[in-house]
């Protein structure tokens, strides 16, 4: 027997093998769970898309950015004052999400010059104005009182069901769009912006250029998700995208693990089952995250994908890639040795 | 409009405190201490119940900074000092985590209730038309007490030890400067300055789990106008930030307060980036 190298073989037809069974695993939950359990999994969805943005201009990009909530909430907004004005619903999301993209790039262009930290901060500030306006600008958002959700339906399927598919096809075409990405000559770019921003720079690529792209992708993603939390929450109110919310979504993308794609979903599941497993005492939940952080941070920085690859490399024996992350610590950093 | 201004820096002078003990920790460790306020909002709670039960309050203050003082050096120790190596990432990661922690240990001991910590000065004098509280005069004191006090501090042998290794952590061992040393000096000193910072809020206003969230961003933000770098910078950015946000809060709508001192620290950013007191950094491959 010859020519066929098997495990090279496995690899594509693994994937579209997986690909086939997770798509059919979605389009049966619903008969399966309960309606409680399936807007738990609705809400893991929403936050790993959320968080997804977040890996981009995190994980890829290296900057912190800090105004995901208000991006969140823009999507919320945006997608239910259009098409309670008459709007599709489709069409409403695609609006709010280009608008959302246009902002990021309004912010992104002053706030990518800044350094680290101030990057930070500033976009913070942004993200906090966004949630003031939430509250003030009371003709678009019903301010305080709120703003009622039209409820998305397919046919004779109920909106908790509609809202499962559509989330479920969104987070699986952005999943698969980012790891096409990630493989490009962009998603390169973004990451040698990443680790060497100076050194980009005398190679013609503007790193500016790069850092407000992966903003803006990010801030479409955040909007999407939030257009989608919208209908979960079906009555929106501006405490709902708070900076709390920020932290949430740190948690997520640091227990999933920064850079990884799969981290988003895994975050997501964890901080989603946190809370609503703690849902009644707000201490206990913080405390749980915070620990979580701590122990993370120490014990394994890259998050918990990493853990998972390397416990199914073990198992099926294959040979580990190396590959330093932001959080790990470059074992040759070229930035050190320069006194 | 003077009242509103005397409102203002006594609140901005807290924020200032809360500057100076994150660019205490920025200076030497190179970290942005997200845990900085609850690190002082932990021995505040000392303070309230020793004050609470009858304690002379100025035994009540020495044990709270002490018991600052203690947890700076414990935060260090075990929290942030083994994960020097990494990235800044991690070390944020864990301030926030640490944030939390702290904050939620607060919370369940003394859930939300908002407590007053009685001191001793409370009387106001009335001059011209204003009302000022001692409580006000007190805070601002303490305040330029403790800035001009950290200003010699890091003129003195320790601080220019602590100045060298926010620089360059390799050097000044060479030339004998006791890395751990410092850095437990830096915490500790911290842990003392937020104490204070979050007794003297408290005394402003209410002590409860959440005094130290507002007090970790305006302290940022503070921080932030100053430069990162500057004590007398944090200084005044933070009695700045008080004082325009008491204005916004007074003359525009008590909403406007924050997303005022918000919009000021963006402008900032953009028009100095490196803030008002801070200089630019040449970066390096």
């Amino acid at each position: 027997m010859s020519g066929i190298d098997w495990r090279r073989a496995g690899r594509p037809a693994a994937f579209v093998l997986s690909t086939i069974v997770l798509a059919v695993l979605a389009a049966v939950v619903p008969y399966y769970l309960t309606a409680y359990s399936l807007y738990i999994l609705t809400e893991v969805v929403i936050f790993a898309l959320a968080c997804l943005g977040l890996t981009v201009v995190i994980g890829w990009s290296g900057q912190v950015a800090l105004a995901q909530a208000g991006f969140f909430g823009v999507g919320a907004y945006g997608a239910a004052f259009l098409s309670a004005h008459g709007f599709p619903w489709f069409g409403a999301v695609a609006v709010t999400a280009l608008a959302a993209a246009f902002i990021g790039v309004l912010i992104g262009v002053p706030t990518t010059r800044l350094r680290g930290f101030y990057f930070a901060i500033a976009t913070l500030a942004f993200g906090e104005l966004m949630t003031q306006i939430f509250s003030s600008w009371k003709s678009f958002t019903g301010g305080a009182l709120g703003l009622p959700v039209d409820l998305l339906r397919f046919g004779s399927l109920n909106p908790t069901v509609s809202l499962w598919y559509v989330s479920a096809a969104i987070l699986a075409v952005s999943l698969a769009i980012l790891w096409h990405v990630s493989r490009t000559r962009w998603g390169r770019c973004l990451r040698a912006v990443r680790d060497l921003e100076i050194a980009t720079g005398s190679l013609g690529l503007s790193a500016t250029k790069y850092k407000v792209e992966a903003f803006a992708v990010s801030a479409i993603l955040g909007s999407v998700a939030g257009s989608l939390y919208g209908q979960a929450l079906t009555f929106i109110t501006p405490s709902s995208f708070t900076s709390t919310l920020v932290i949430e979504f740190l948690i997520v993308v640091l227990v999933g693990g920064v850079d990884k794609l799969f981290g988003a979903i895994v975050g997501a599941a964890f901080l989603v089952v946190v809370q609503e497993e703690l849902q009644s005492v707000g201490a206990y939940q913080r405390l749980v995250f915070g620990i979580a952080l701590v122990l993370m941070v120490r014990f394994l920085p890259g998050g918990l994908v990493p853990l998972l690859y390397s416990t199914v490399r073990r198992l099926t024996g294959r040979r580990r890639k190396v590959e330093a992350g932001p959080l790990e610590t470059d074992p040759n950093p070229v930035v050190d040795v320069a006194v | 409009m003077v009242q509103v201004i005397v409102g203002g820096l006594q609140v901005g002078s807290t924020y200032a405190l809360m500057a100076l003990a994150l660019v205490l920790v920025l200076k030497a460790t190179d970290v942005p201490n997200f845990a900085m306020a609850e690190m002082g909002l932990l021995p505040a709670f000392v303070v309230w119940v020793l004050v609470d039960n009858q304690v002379n309050y100025a035994l009540a203050i020495i044990a709270g900074l002490a018991a600052g003082v203690v947890l700076g050096v414990v935060v260090e120790r075990f929290f942030i000092r083994p994960i020097l190596r990494s990235s800044h990432f991690a070390i944020v990661f864990m301030t926030i985590g640490l944030f939390f922690v702290l904050n939620s240990i607060v919370a369940l001991k003394w859930d939300s209730t908002p407590r007053t910590i009685h001191a001793p000065a409370s009387a106001t004098w009335k001059i011209g038309g204003t009302v000022i509280s001692q409580q006000a005069v007190v805070a601002v004191v303490v305040g330029f007490v403790i800035m001009i006090a950290l200003t010699l501090f890091f003129r003195s042998r320790a601080g220019v030890q602590m100045r060298a290794v926010a620089e360059d952590r390799v050097t000044p061992r060479l030339l004998g400067v006791r890395l751990p040393w410092v850095f437990r000096i830096t915490w500790a000193l911290a842990g003392a300055i937020a104490t204070v910072a979050v007794v003297l809020a408290a005394q402003a206003s209410v002590l409860n789990d959440q005094t130290g969230q507002t007090l970790i961003l305006t302290g940022f933000v503070a921080a932030t106008l100053g430069g990162f770098a500057s004590i007398l910078g944090a200084f005044i950015g933070g009695l700045l930030l008080g004082v325009v946000e008491n204005l916004a809060g007074a003359y525009i709508s008590t909403s406007a307060a924050s997303a005022v001192s918000l919009l000021v620290v963006v402008l900032v950013l953009m028009i100095r980036p490196e803030g008002i007191f801070g200089q630019a950094r040449v970066r390096e491959v």
